[in-house]
């Protein structure tokens, strides 16, 4: 075994202390070049100035006030273990706009350790984030992250 | 073949769409989303953790094509109001996916006529890797008619 392996985090066996943890928060602006670049990547069209509505989930992590590292270091985890999504919902109460400065802010809202016939052992972390614009409640993307815990 | 001029109703399918994942858009996307996951862009990561060594596709790529297709439907990307997804599979590099939608209910509210849809992403030749429902405002200039 590497250093490296040693130097591993142990996951623990139960993270539901964290359900309610706040992220930091923080603000996310829809440059035109995100739009551009977003749809681009989706091999939708660039040009459209309407903001892609995945850009709601993206305004939402990149603006919660952490890192994926440090939202994977609260459970023990690395991006080397292949953490993956389990489940997504974004709900729009507002339509995105180019150039609008949304104001984030999240949580983690449940922790439930499974353990699959083939995956073996498995942690799956819910956290929803909030886009809020002018004091308008824009949006609500929740997610889930399933944690692969192939030594618990 | 869809009638471009039918209603909407209750049954109607939305026109799908078809992608062909490339791996230089992954790569796009991990800088977008600050995304350090190295299955998306580093084929030897893939190799020790004893997967396909084809990049696998980002979570929000697979269901950004399904909102493309619920959005071109509609209208316009602003049409979608409420979109839930369940990730059942990986998407790779490479891999043609196809997405599809059914209309399942209709009401209208102060919005408009909304319409909710059962949606799913499958690889051609494999599995259904994303599934849920969506609800999408139709546009009362035309849009969202199958």
């Amino acid at each position: 075994m590497s250093d490296q392996e040693d130097q591993r985090p142990v996951p623990r066996d139960d993270y539901s202390d964290l359900v309610g943890r706040e992220f930091p928060g923080g603000s996310y602006t829809v440059e035109p070049w995100r739009t551009w670049l977003v749809a681009d990547a989706l091999l939708d069209d660039p040009w459209d100035e309407t903001p892609h509505p995945v850009l709601a989930w993206m305004a939402g992590v990149a603006g919660m006030g952490m890192t994926w590292d440090d939202l994977f270091a609260w459970f023990d985890a690395r991006a080397t273990d292949g953490p993956v999504f389990g489940e997504h919902r974004t709900t729009l109460h507002r339509s995105l706009e180019q150039g609008a400065t949304y104001d984030v802010s999240g949580r983690i809202v449940s922790v439930d350790r499974k353990v699959g016939r083939r995956a073996g052992a498995f942690d799956v972390v819910g956290y929803e984030l909030d886009l809020h614009h002018g004091g308008d409640h824009v949006a609500r993307c929740y997610n889930s992250i399933v944690f692969p815990r192939r030594n618990a | 073949m869809s009638d471009k001029t039918a209603p909407v109703e209750v049954g109607t399918e939305v026109p799908p769409l078809e992608v062909v994942v490339d791996p230089e858009k992954m790569k796009v996307m991990a800088a977008l989303l600050a995304d350090p996951t190295p299955i998306h862009f580093d084929t030897r990561a893939l190799a020790a953790l004893g997967m396909d060594e084809r990049p696998v596709n980002q979570g929000p790529l697979n269901m950004g094509y399904l909102q493309t297709m619920l959005a071109r439907w509609a209208g316009g990307r602003d049409r979608l109001l409420d979109f839930r997804v369940r990730f059942q599979g990986n998407v790779l590099a490479g891999d043609t996916v196809r997405g599809t939608g059914r209309v399942t209910a209709l009401r209208d509210d102060p919005r408009g006529r909304v319409a909710t849809c059962e949606v799913a992403l499958e690889v051609l030749g494999g599995d259904v890797v994303l599934s849920g429902d969506a609800e999408v405002v139709l546009d009362d200039q035309g849009g969202g008619q199958a």
